[in-house]
């Protein structure tokens, strides 16, 4: 087998450019993860950004606004989701599974009545303006374009670390999860960071589903997410909510999966699909060991 | 008077009524395709969409479209919901397979409805159902030719939904093509195992760009909007495939391998006396014209230059007269 087709500037740049959509994701995803949420509805917040940048983009001929608008939306989600768990108390799991649905649905409605489209989006007039792509000419043979969104999202992981691990408020954050009655002694307000937690969560999965739509594609298609939100919760997981670690998690997925496509050639197709998922639960197994390691180890 | 009034409010009434009658016995049969997919790929579903809708615009034909989405699930379900209130039912898509051999199925409880399995056939057919295939292995080998000759680096790709036959049949003839030009092409493959996910494509496309190809056929419905995306992103060459999609793209892709499933509903459908034959595999290939290369329109940019489209026409005819035999993907009965 020839390996110089399978490890290649291009699996890296694949790897970088895929992954980019789980990083934003898990990051989100993590930030409700923090103040104690399982957030599972990210995958169709994701759905929501997706659509929302790829018309906003299309009706004003902006990326910029798309953006914007995928942010917006991505808010609303968040706040929606916040409102529900938070205010009125309901199940996160149920809410989560409810959202991904009820986004499906809704932008599949809003995309066959309001625009008349089905199945995917492609305006009869007009473009879907993309992100910019920066271009950093080539390395061993192949072209090396990278979104801006990626870049970007490796400064939000950055910024996410230092917001969790260096400022009051990701402790507070973080205490509005673990322990909210220590965080209400000191006259901080729990349900607050909560909110604050859901609402961060949505505006990167949002930028996630724009950089999806109007990023690495420029169409939006009906449940384009195609759960990859699910493949950013494992992540988030595995990197027991610290975005470090969810990051290299992300990429760790992202590689695989370029990896496991390239080896197509002396594998079944079919099997190398499930490569990412055999890797999840190989991760799974090994965070479970760990923990059990650890465990043991404070008893000694 | 007021009887006379009502007499002829009566009688006007009954003949509103025969003219509705009347006007329903000129209609052709309604039609209800189910897809296995969702509309809004360019492609294979789109064009089996436009096909009914030429029925409705032509015939007032009562039509409609149930979307599976991938959900096999669903398959039975759809075509049972269908049966009940349409004439002709339309599967469309391969992955039907299951759900139509199923001998207690829809094909046994509707055995007055007329069915339709397009891109696969059964090995037992009943009367109440036909099956149309499609020569996609021929049709996909002037698409390997054109690939090729075009190809700079001796090789050339093509994404695949999946591992299937009706898939590989795609395959194996645009191999047999692209080697029928140049004997030392590299055809590489990659399956997406997704018909609906463009952001796959673009992966599988890149992934073969970067491994030496310069053209890529797409064969994967939805999926295949990602190569195109591919294509912008390298720079490179790619091939539509069930509709002609050059329109897409006219600056990188260079033709598209078009199979008219639309066109063979519509016959059907309009001409059921002529087309309709229950118990029976119809398959369309070139000869009949269902299965075809085609360039877009005169006014976007040819990369495919006359002299290749006169070759293209040589071996279409030679295709048509069996001195080429395209391998199939399928296996071959005698």
């Amino acid at each position: 087998m020839d390996w110089s087709s399978v490890f290649n500037a291009g699996t890296l740049m694949n790897t970088f450019n895929t992954a980019t959509i789980v990083i934003l994701a898990g990051l989100g995803c993590l930030m409700t993860e923090q103040a104690g949420m399982m957030n599972i509805g990210i995958d169709g917040m994701m759905t929501v950004g997706a659509f929302v940048a790829a018309v906003a983009s299309w009706a004003f001929n902006s990326w910029v606004i798309g953006l914007l608008c995928a942010v917006l939306a991505g808010l609303l989600t968040g706040l929606f989701y916040g409102v529900m768990v938070v205010r009125y108390h309901s199940d996160e799991f149920i809410i989560g599974v409810a959202f991904n649905i009820f986004a499906v649905a809704l932008t599949t409605f809003l995309l066959r009545t309001v625009l008349s489209q089905s199945g995917s989006f492609h305006p009869a007039s007009g473009t879907v303006q993309n992100l910019p792509y920066l271009s950093f000419g080539k390395i061993g043979g192949s072209d090396i374009n990278i979104s801006l969104m990626v870049p970007l999202s490796w400064l939000l992981v950055v910024i996410a670390q230092v917001f969790i691990y260096k400022t009051p408020a990701g402790f507070w954050l973080h205490a509005s999860g673990e322990h909210p009655e220590s965080l209400r002694s000191v006259g901080r307000n729990p349900e607050k960071m909560k909110y604050i937690g859901s609402v961060i969560c949505g505006v990167l999965c949002g930028l996630s589903g724009a950089y999806l739509s109007i990023g690495y594609l420029s169409t939006f298609t009906e449940g384009m997410s195609a759960e990859r939100g699910y493949v950013a919760v494992a992540c988030v997981i595995f990197g027991r909510s610290n975005p470090v670690r969810v990051f290299l998690a992300a990429l760790l997925f992202g590689f695989i999966d370029a990896a496991g496509m390239r080896m197509q050639g002396v594998i079944p197709p079919t099997l190398t699909a499930t490569f990412p998922y055999v890797g999840t639960i190989l991760m799974m197994v090994l965070l479970a060991l760990r923990n059990q390691a650890k465990k043991r180890g404070k008893r000694v | 008077m007021k009887k006379l009034i009502v007499l002829v409010l009566a009688l006007a009434m009954s003949l509103s009524i025969f003219s509705v009658q009347a006007d329903t016995t000129t209609k052709t049969p309604s039609i209800c395709i189910v897809v296995a997919g969702t509309l809004g790929d360019r492609s294979f579903y789109d064009s089996a969409n436009e096909g009914i809708e030429k029925l409705a615009a032509d015939f007032g034909t009562e039509t409609n479209v149930i979307e599976c989405k991938e959900d096999g699930s669903l398959y039975e379900n759809a075509l049972f919901e269908a049966a009940e209130r349409y004439d002709i039912i339309a599967a469309v898509g391969w992955q039907f397979f299951d759900a139509l051999a199923d001998e207690n199925g829809v094909l046994a409880a509707y055995p007055d409805k007329k069915f339709l399995f397009i891109d696969n056939a059964l090995d037992a057919i009943p009367a109440n159902l036909m099956c149309i295939t499609y020569a996609q292995n021929e049709g996909s080998f002037l698409a390997g030719y054109v690939a090729a000759s075009l190809s700079k680096t001796g090789a050339v790709g093509v994404v695949g939904g999946e591992n299937a036959a009706t898939i590989n049949d795609f395959i194996v003839g645009y191999e047999a093509g692209a080697k029928y030009i140049n004997p030392n092409a590299v055809v590489k493959r990659q399956y997406a195992n997704t018909y609906e996910d463009p952001a796959k494509g673009k992966e599988c496309a890149l992934a073969l760009y970067n491994d030496g190809c310069d053209v890529v056929f797409a064969v994967a419905g939805k999926t295949g909007e990602g190569v195109f995306e591919a294509a912008k992103e390298a720079d490179k060459l790619a091939v539509g495939v069930d509709g002609d999609q050059k329109y897409i793209d006219p600056d990188r892709i260079i033709c598209s391998m078009v199979k008219r499933v639309g066109q063979s509903i519509y016959d059907v459908v309009a001409n059921p006396d002529t087309f309709f034959k229950g118990g029976e595999v119809w398959n369309a290939d070139m000869e009949t014209g269902y299965i075809d290369v085609v360039y877009g329109t005169e006014d976007m940019p040819q990369q495919v230059s006359d002299a290749l489209k006169d070759e293209v026409e040589t071996i279409k005819a030679k295709i048509i007269s069996g001195d080429i035999i395209v391998p199939t993907a399928f296996a071959t009965e005698e």
